[in-house]
């Protein structure tokens, strides 16, 4: 199976649920599709092309939205699930009904950008510590580091 | 009452931080719960505010063990971003030196597992074998554990004639001490004993939980970065994808030590056929606005790296997904229904080492769900008070 059959299969079977194909390079192939029709285009490519191994999930922070990409891997292509939801209402569906080893992913996604994946199994922070002030997602553009003061025990500060 | 031990995130003998909650009804354990983080860095972060050459060097400190696989895939990747092709040389040597590192990372694996078995006999002979590679690595690149040899466009250092034939002669000693390892590994009784059924991963488990590495390879599936997705000279280079069937940590023992053997075939090919010419191309300082994935098989797994461009000479975005990661949820798995005693085991078997408990047990009260930690002297305090008032046992009728 090579990319062309792919795309070609891709093309027929999900037909209007992807809003584009790219192939920038030989064994890499980007999937745009909406934030609804996710669950649907994950599900098919599990059932219909065997695509199983999720290798993991990348988040952007493009400004005004968040994208998502789902690093998906069989033995022949490397395919990218590319999606995009809003800033102000971040909000994506998880994908551990189908893809159950999502879920460190997914949770990863929830400390470090803030977005809000629903019916996900677990939803406890990963990654970040137990005293993290909420509201403070690393990996937004906005957000920087901001050393706190040092304070020396039982001495002048 | 159930009882849930703790295992790190900080102890003596883990190398990696990390923090594992297991609650056990007697000696089985029922549920796993990982807590990660203890030692998170930040590095995707401070990526994004260095330069793509100052980047090389952070990529080679995510790692000890496989340094080298980091700023492989990283470089790899800016090199498509800025759109230079390495020279073969250069490329052959990249790859003669990840494939040693697979070496030495795979042995100190095999000694690990002895260690962990009880087989210590096994860890001192493995370990003292692999010095013999850590030597190569030290004669290519002037370190044993950092070896710097990655520059974006090519590798750093070349190699001379001499060098060859250090590398080729130690090698034959590997292969040799290998092949007996091979010979010890898989027929030894007391050994195999120790490790077949432990940490059970059906093939349909490994897939569904998107294991990665020797991991997977041992549930059966012939999933191997190098053969699916070539990257830099793997089209060129003869070799077999290793699996085992047993699903078990004896399979991830034949599958590492099977990959060694044809480790050492790889780079007796490299250096046999190490075309001449320069080792590295100048790179430029900045690269377009793109988006590459690069992919890369390190000793643990795949490794793959998301890096995205804007035109600066720093990358908008570097997602890093070490192997380890991936091989958490299956490792989850792996623990449920096991015995507390294969707990490091089976920890061992993806490649992060995780040793003993802790000497302190958390107790969860069922009623109440609430959780103290106690210590050992003090539940030992508890049980004897306990224990007082209860009929001694020559007394007491036997329940079964």
């Amino acid at each position: 199976m090579n990319d062309q059959v792919l795309i070609d299969k891709i093309n027929e079977g999900l037909k209007d649920k992807v809003v584009s194909i790219t192939n920038p390079a030989p064994r890499r192939l980007f999937l745009k599709v909406t934030a609804d029709n996710l669950l649907t285009v994950v599900g098919w490519l599990k059932h219909e092309l065997g695509i199983t191994h999720l290798s993991t999930i990348s988040g952007l922070d493009l400004g005004q939205s968040f994208e998502l990409l789902y690093h998906f891997a069989n033995n022949c292509c490397a395919l990218t699930l590319r999606t995009e939801i809003p800033r102000e209402q971040p909000v994506l569906p998880s994908i551990c009904e189908i893809i159950p080893g999502a879920i460190l992913y997914e949770r990863e996604l929830q400390d470090m950008f803030g977005i809000n994946v629903q019916n996900i199994p677990d939803g406890r922070p990963l990654l970040l510590p137990d005293d993290w002030p909420a509201g403070n997602y690393p990996l937004r553009k906005d957000w920087q580091y901001e050393r706190p003061p040092e304070v020396i025990p039982g001495g002048k500060s | 009452m159930s009882f849930q031990i703790p295992i790190g995130p900080q102890h003596p003998a883990l190398k990696e931080p990390i923090g594992v909650r297991v609650t056990v009804d007697g000696e089985i354990i029922r549920e796993a719960d990982l807590r990660l983080g203890y030692n998170h860095r930040g590095v995707e972060k401070l990526a994004e505010q260095k330069t793509w050459t100052q980047n090389i060097y952070l990529m080679e400190r995510i790692c000890g063990i496989c340094s080298h696989s980091h700023a492989t895939c990283y470089v790899q990747g800016v090199e498509k971003l800025m759109e230079i092709e390495p020279p073969k040389r250069g490329l052959y040597i990249r790859i003669l030196v990840s494939e040693l590192e697979r070496v030495h990372s795979h042995l100190l694996w095999l000694g690990v597992a002895g260690h962990e078995a009880g087989f210590d006999s096994f860890f001192m002979y493995v370990w003292r074998d692999r010095e013999i590679v850590m030597d190569i690595l030290e004669t290519i690149s002037g370190n044993r554990v950092h070896y710097a040899i990655n520059a974006i466009g090519g590798v750093r250092r070349d190699l001379d004639e001499l060098q060859i034939k250090h590398i080729l002669d130690s090698l034959e000693v590997l292969r040799q001490r290998s092949t007996y390892y091979q010979k010890l590994g898989t027929t030894e009784p007391s050994f195999v004993a120790r490790l077949a059924g432990v940490g059970y991963l059906s093939r349909e488990d490994a897939i569904e939980l998107c294991a990665v590495g020797p991991t997977l390879r041992a549930s059966g599936v012939p999933m191997d970065v190098r053969k699916d997705d070539p990257y830099a000279v793997y089209d060129e280079v003869p070799f077999e994808v290793c699996t085992a069937d047993s699903c078990d940590v004896l399979g991830r023992t034949v599958v590492r030590i099977k990959e060694l053997l044809q480790s050492y075939n790889i780079i007796e090919f490299l250096l046999k056929n190490l075309p001449t010419g320069p080792i590295s191309v100048r790179a430029p300082r900045r690269a377009k606005p793109n988006e590459v994935i690069s992919r890369y098989e390190a000793p643990r797994g795949e490794n793959i790296h998301y890096i995205k461009s804007n035109g600066s000479d720093k990358p908008e975005r570097l997602k890093v997904r070490a192997p380890t990661l991936a091989n958490y949820a299956a490792t989850i798995k792996m623990l449920k229904n096991g015995f507390i005693a294969d707990v490091p085991l089976i920890f061992a078997a993806i490649d992060p080492c995780i040793c003993c408990a802790e000497r302190s047990v958390a107790i969860v009260d069922a009623r109440t769900a609430q959780e103290r930690i106690v210590t050992m002297s003090s539940l030992r305090e508890l049980s004897l008070k306990t224990a007082k008032h209860q009929t001694r046992k020559r007394e007491a009728e036997w329940p079964l």
